[in-house]
């Protein structure tokens, strides 16, 4: 194994924040690219970017923790869902504002600790248990709900996704705390250090007497709050909840990771670049349609953007080897 | 690993029990079929039961069989809309040798051959809302609720008349590979060129089946392209999203939605101004025609080459080929729309 996963000297420092100053170099060439174009760099667009791309990095933020820890989640999507729905039934049940933040948070706290148990006490690998969950979270929504979508929401609920304070749209500031919150957690705690050498090397995280599945599973869990509240930003965004909401959005919330600079394989990368990741994508997204390019192409431009980052960490985990 | 193997067996038990339990959702025998000898028995499938859009079918069903009187009406189907579970109603039903039996298909081709045994024992078969594959199956007729041609118009129609006959225009489908919306967008486009050769499409976007998406395309059409006057929205995503993102910019009454979804998922728009007109067929309406075509072809007072066929309060209903048309799609509007719970 290299030098840089035994001590995490000054240099792997520098290598691990290089990667996320590259794709953060490369999204402001982006903006450059786009702002070229009328009306993009405007307030209010930069402003509707940022709203749009909230839930994503919420839920990238999670996902951040899952792979560093060598693992992976392709149930988020239909969490987010499962989550979502839940958000307007307790909102449209008249229920206090508190329990419909927390609901949500609880249920995907719920959803990600099955995932985490299986995964790292049955030790079933986790993309078959959460592949699993997926199928099972979205069958089970289209039963509850009959494929029928959740209207009549009441004004409070909508407040926590168009609300704003001191004119910061709440959304943002929500996946800012989420961000900072979990870069604090992974770079000073305990957790944090045992999280990046779970995913490092498990065996010798082992040795060192880190309890690796109890890690896992936390990390799991923790990963589930952050999609419910994902969810809950997601759905206070709409007049109705679209009871099979969230369709891909696994892939996206992973797509922001990888191209943040995390190490698919766990051990390396920070939810800085995954928060730029998501953002990354978003821009893509709004400025492909402002660039009037055609919208067939978004996605194989996402595609390929994965694809190179992937190739990017695999090239510099090599040179890093010799 | 030890520790695991009880558990995924446990896991695995489980699983086969679920599936077990999924059989029991085959068709219990002697529905339907037991009954008198002079009643005509037809037994009419949706692509799933339980949602408010086939519901509202089978009230129109019920309809037409108590009109009728002499009709002994079985309704039912899978709970999800899977073709494999569509197929042992069919072979059940054909055993039951019950007279006509009526499917919403839900894949055309899978289910022909389940058909095809049914036409063979001498059961009647005819589809609605989807169709089978028509060779293959041996169905004889196909009610179909709204063609291509007729829906294409009607939102090019109403967009007109909303937003202007030069209005300019984007339109927020599905997926790009999506048959009904390309078919429908052909249509609107030949349409448009023909009718009202000012109105211009500027950009058509494809959010897939994503709400969100659909609202944030829909955000960064109108920022794109200021002076759209209208907005397209082609599928029960896409039309709720759009209509979400033009009211949260305050544009609600400014910028025309127009599209297709149930009038249920779209009232709340409706009601605010920023939706003037849903448009969509009846379903009441569709398995209302479909129980009194099912009995037109038993009795033999439907064949291939006529031009139309009588049903009830719908009057005469046009024939197509091997098609009956329920005629132009239906608008959905602020007066009329809190009289359906579809």
């Amino acid at each position: 194994m290299t030098s840089e996963r035994v001590s995490p000297t000054r240099l792997a420092l520098w290598r691990q924040y290089g990667r996320e100053m590259s794709v953060g170099v490369f999204l402001v060439l982006l903006l450059g690219y786009f702002g070229t174009t009328p009306g993009f760099l405007r307030a209010d667009n930069l402003r509707d970017i940022l709203i749009n791309a909230a839930p994503l990095v919420i839920a990238a933020s999670g996902m951040t923790m899952v792979i560093i820890a060598g693992m992976i989640d392709i149930s988020a999507g239909s969490a987010l869902a499962v989550c979502a729905v839940i958000a307007g039934f307790t909102a449209r049940s008249g229920a206090s504002l508190p329990l419909v933040i927390l609901l949500p948070m609880l249920t995907g706290a719920v959803i990600g600790a099955v995932n985490g148990w299986l995964v790292a006490f049955v030790r079933i690998p986790a993309i078959i248990v959460t592949l699993g969950m997926m199928s099972v979270l979205r069958g089970g929504i289209i039963w509850w709900t009959r494929g029928e979508w959740i209207g009549n929401l009441p004004p409070s609920f909508s407040a926590v996704g168009r609300g704003e304070i001191a004119g910061i749209p709440l959304p943002v500031l929500i996946a800012l705390s989420v961000v900072l919150a979990v870069a604090l957690l992974l770079a000073r705690t305990p957790l944090g250090r045992h999280i990046y050498a779970a995913g490092g090397n498990p065996v010798a995280a082992a040795r060192m007497g880190i309890p690796v599945r109890r890690v896992l599973w936390l990390v799991f869990t923790l990963h589930g709050v952050l999609l419910g509240l994902s969810a809950l930003v997601y759905a206070s965004r709409f007049s109705v909840i679209q009871s099979n909401a969230g369709a891909g959005f696994e892939l996206l919330a992973i797509s922001a990771v990888v191209v943040g600079g995390v190490n698919i394989f766990g051990g390396q990368g920070t939810v800085w670049g995954s928060a730029i990741g998501g953002l990354l994508l978003q821009v893509i997204s709004t400025g492909l349609i402002f660039r009037r390019v055609s919208e067939y192409w978004a996605p194989s431009v996402q595609g390929a953007l994965v694809l190179l980052a992937v190739v990017a960490d695999a090239l510099r985990t090599r040179r890093a080897r010799r | 690993m030890r520790k695991a193997f009880p558990i995924i067996l446990s896991l695995t038990g489980a699983m086969l029990l679920l599936i077990a339990c999924g059989k029991k959702q085959a068709p219990s025998e002697g529905t339907g079929a037991t009954g008198t000898s002079t009643k005509l028995v037809v037994a009419v499938m949706p692509k799933l039961k339980g949602i408010d859009y086939f519901n509202a079918v089978e009230r129109g069903a019920r309809e037409a069989a108590q009109e009728l009187g002499s009709i002994d009406l079985t309704y039912d189907g899978p709970t999800e809309g899977k073709v494999d579970q569509q197929i042992p109603f069919i072979e059940s039903w054909t055993l039951q040798k019950v007279d006509v039996i009526a499917v919403a298909c839900n894949d055309p081709d899978a289910i022909s051959p389940a058909l095809k045994r049914a036409r063979d024992k001498g059961v009647h078969v005819i589809t609605y809302d989807a169709d089978a594959n028509a060779e293959k199956s041996g169905r004889e007729f196909f009610v179909n609720q709204a063609t291509f041609e007729d829906i294409g118009r009607a939102l090019v129609d109403e967009m007109a008349s909303q937003a202007g006959e030069d209005a300019k225009v984007a339109i927020v489908s599905s997926s790009p590979t999506a048959p009904n919306q390309n078919a429908w967008i052909a249509v609107m486009k030949r349409y448009m060129a023909e009718k009202y050769p000012k109105m211009q499409i500027v950009t058509i976007q494809y959010p897939e089946e994503d709400q969100g998406r659909a609202f944030s395309m829909t955000q960064d059409i109108l920022k794109t392209y200021p002076d759209v006057k209208g907005v397209f929205g082609l599928s029960s995503v896409a039309f709720p999203g759009a209509a979400d993102a033009v009211r949260q910019a305050g544009k609600s009454g400014k910028i025309a939605v127009v599209g297709l979804s149930t009038p249920k998922s779209m009232k709340e728009f409706v009601k605010d101004g920023t939706v003037k007109t849903v448009i969509l067929w009846n379903p009441v309406d569709l398995g209302y025609l479909t129980v009194y075509v099912a009995k037109a072809v038993a009795e033999g007072k439907l064949k291939p080459g006529d031009t139309e066929v009588e049903a009830g309060r719908l009057g005469k209903v046009k024939v197509e080929g091997d098609q009956v048309l329920l005629g132009p799609p239906m608008k959905f509007t602020a007066e009329n729309i809190d009289q359906y719970d579809f």
